[in-house]
């Protein structure tokens, strides 16, 4: 079960990468592979810029690498947030 | 036991250290390039070893007793980071993440020399543009403003902005990805037939007075960043390669006669100072108040002097190093704040006499060694002795007191001269300096005199970070300081934080009429300003300086 601020996080991840993709946000799941959407490295950075400001937290640059689906990426950022909170 | 907070710039070029204090003030700082006499000093350790004892035994620190922490300049290696698109070329971005992770790595390793540590100490990471923000802030001298870094690289991106309120900062936004204000200057450096690695982004400046903007020109070059809520990233799609084909009919081989390049470089830099424009104007919610620039692109004296009292600021405010260099303030200040939990960011007095003192025992041997015309002891009419040799035309080197921490001289470890014989700048630039004939020189005039002298908003310009157009009644007074376009790069000084050079101006003045002299760094072209004694002498004795003054002590050539 994903948390309040996960789903916060995810549907802001979906809108976000929609952006840099040609998928729309319904196409963009917790499943999807980050390698496999289409998302290319430079805008993948720009994802993360995003997040931050968004949710008001420092954020690594290298962090969205570090996970293999959006939804991984998205607990991560929430844990990253409730713990600020 | 004492504690510092050694501060390191370990961007691999430009590397500086800083010391500051169990109170949270800078008690040292000082680039290693003066140290080392070699420009930029890239690669070299901030915190070289003999570079290092030396400091720590000018500033008191006892390496058998106290306490350092080490403080780095960046966040993250670059080489860590993923690999992002970026207006740099590949082969210099590659060279710069090397350098820097070299330097990042090996942060604070001297203390092993010295034997303070017996295995390498974790260095503490500070953001890049936290250090550049927070360096700046230190020396600022009010306590709420907008803070702008803008600079090659930081750690996610090239541009952050925040808001200081009671000297606590906060950042407003940072750029992420490709898009770099400080990139763009290089590569404009490089179309110009300069090289930005020697640090000649200068030469584009100087340059750009000499041409007119072409509006299509500039157009193109504004276009080559876009800029999004203050936000700066390169538009999709782009490439260096594109640039550069589009470029090149308006570009200049390094062969070419420099002149070739005005048009061009007027025109970057008119495309720069709309995209400065844009980043405070969209960037800020309610653009206005003070300003503070930080940042390596803080150091573009052109654009800097034209922003107080437009786009709603009424102050502007730029540390003497604004670059890498000053970010060793910054991680030291971050290191003691973190220690100091709660602490807004201190405020220094706003000296930038933060380096090396001459070394007295080598200034009296100059006396007994001989070799020299004349030696005399100046000791409390050194300012009147130095106003009368301008006035009669000569050129000297001065060397008093602590040296000046960034880029400019200011009147610490600078040649002056008199502003009024039109010749005197290709003489200080053929015979002293060997650089372009081009280049300007910078004046010096007290605060007060401003008014009379400058158009613009701007009143004070302790570190020559703004340049001002001259009123255009007083440019044939002054000829050797009034730049192609009319303006000046002005340092102002006071009797109260530059009490020598005030008193010089004042004699100077008595003697001419002139409350104006002219100011350029202590060094020959393609050298860092001299740091020891020796190198000063050595100046002396190779070029067509008449004499030196090495704290109240006065050289004068045969």
């Amino acid at each position: 079960m994903d948390s309040e601020t996960s789903n916060a996080v995810m549907d802001f991840l979906k809108t976000s990468i929609s952006h840099y993709t040609e998928l729309t946000a319904d196409q963009i799941t917790r499943d999807s592979q980050l390698t496999e959407i289409g998302l290319q490295s430079v805008d993948a950075v720009l994802v993360c810029g995003n997040v931050e400001e968004r949710f008001e937290i420092e954020i690594d640059p290298s962090e969205i690498f570090e996970h293999e689906t959006v939804g991984s990426f998205a607990r991560a950022v929430a844990g990253m947030v409730d713990a600020k909170a | 036991m004492t504690t510092w907070y050694l501060g390191l710039a370990t961007s691999g070029h430009d590397p500086a250290l800083a010391l500051v204090d169990a109170a949270g003030q800078v008690v040292y700082a000082e680039a290693t390039e003066r140290y080392v006499q070699d420009k930029r000093a890239w690669g070299i350790a901030p915190d070289h070893a003999p570079h290092l004892e030396r400091v720590f035994r000018a500033a008191g620190v006892d390496p058998a007793r106290d306490e350092v922490v080490i403080a780095a300049s960046w966040k993250s290696l670059k080489n860590e980071r993923p690999a992002t698109q970026t207006n740099m070329r590949l082969p210099d971005a590659a060279w710069l993440a090397v350098l820097q992770s070299r330097a990042m790595q090996d942060a604070g390793a001297s203390l092993l020399r010295l034997r303070m540590t017996d295995a390498p100490p974790q260095a503490r990471r500070y953001e890049h543009h936290l250090c550049h923000a927070v360096n700046a802030a230190y020396s600022a001298p009010f306590d709420d403003a907008a803070c702008l870094v803008i600079d090659g690289e930081g750690d996610v991106g090239a541009t952050s902005l925040y808001r200081m309120t009671g000297r606590r900062m906060k950042r407003v936004f940072r750029s992420w990805g490709p898009g770099s204000l400080g990139m763009y200057y290089a590569w404009l450096t490089e179309a110009c037939g300069f090289d930005w690695r020697l640090g000649e982004e200068w030469k584009v400046m100087g340059m750009a007075a000499f041409g007119t903007p072409d509006p299509e020109l500039v157009r193109w070059l504004r276009g080559l960043l876009d800029v999004n809520r203050g936000r700066m990233r390169l538009p999709p799609g782009l490439t260096l390669a594109d640039a550069d084909a589009r470029v090149a009919p308006h570009a200049r081989r390094p062969d070419e006669p420099i002149m070739k390049a005005a048009e061009l470089a007027a025109s970057g830099q008119q495309a720069y100072a709309q995209m400065v424009d844009e980043i405070l104007t969209e960037g800020l919610d309610a653009p206005g108040g003070k300003l503070i620039l930080s940042g390596g692109c803080a150091l573009n004296s052109s654009y800097n002097g034209t922003i107080c009292g437009r786009l709603g600021f009424d102050d502007v405010f730029v540390p003497s190093a604004p670059a890498d260099d000053g970010n060793a303030i910054g991680a030291a200040l971050l290191a003691w704040m973190e220690d100091h939990p709660g602490s807004p960011i201190p405020r220094g007095d706003g000296s930038p006499f933060l380096g090396a003192r001459p070394d007295r025992r080598v200034i009296d041997k100059l006396g007994a060694k001989g070799g020299f015309a004349r030696v005399t002891d100046l000791a409390g009419r050194a300012a009147k002795v130095v106003a009368d040799k301008l006035a009669e035309g000569r050129i000297v080197g001065v060397m008093r007191g602590r040296a000046e921490f960034g880029p400019r001289a200011l009147g610490h470890r600078s040649i002056l001269a008199d502003p009024r014989p039109a010749e005197m700048k290709d003489r200080i630039n053929a015979q002293v300096k060997g650089r372009e004939a081009y280049r300007p020189f910078a004046p010096v005039i007290p605060t007060a005199r401003v008014p009379e002298w400058f158009d613009g908003a701007t009143r004070t310009s302790p570190y020559m970070s703004f340049t001002l157009p001259w009123k255009p009644q007083v440019r044939e007074r002054v000829p050797a300081v009034v730049h192609a376009d009319g303006t000046g790069r002005l340092q102002t000084v006071d009797a109260a934080t530059n009490p020598w050079m005030t008193d010089l101006i004042a004699a100077f003045e008595a003697r001419t009429g002139v409350p104006v002299v002219l100011n350029t760094s202590f060094n020959i072209m393609g050298k860092p300003i001299v740091h020891s004694v020796e190198d000063a002498v050595a100046v002396l004795m190779t070029t067509g300086l008449d004499a030196v003054l090495l704290e109240d002590v006065l050289v004068e050539a045969g």
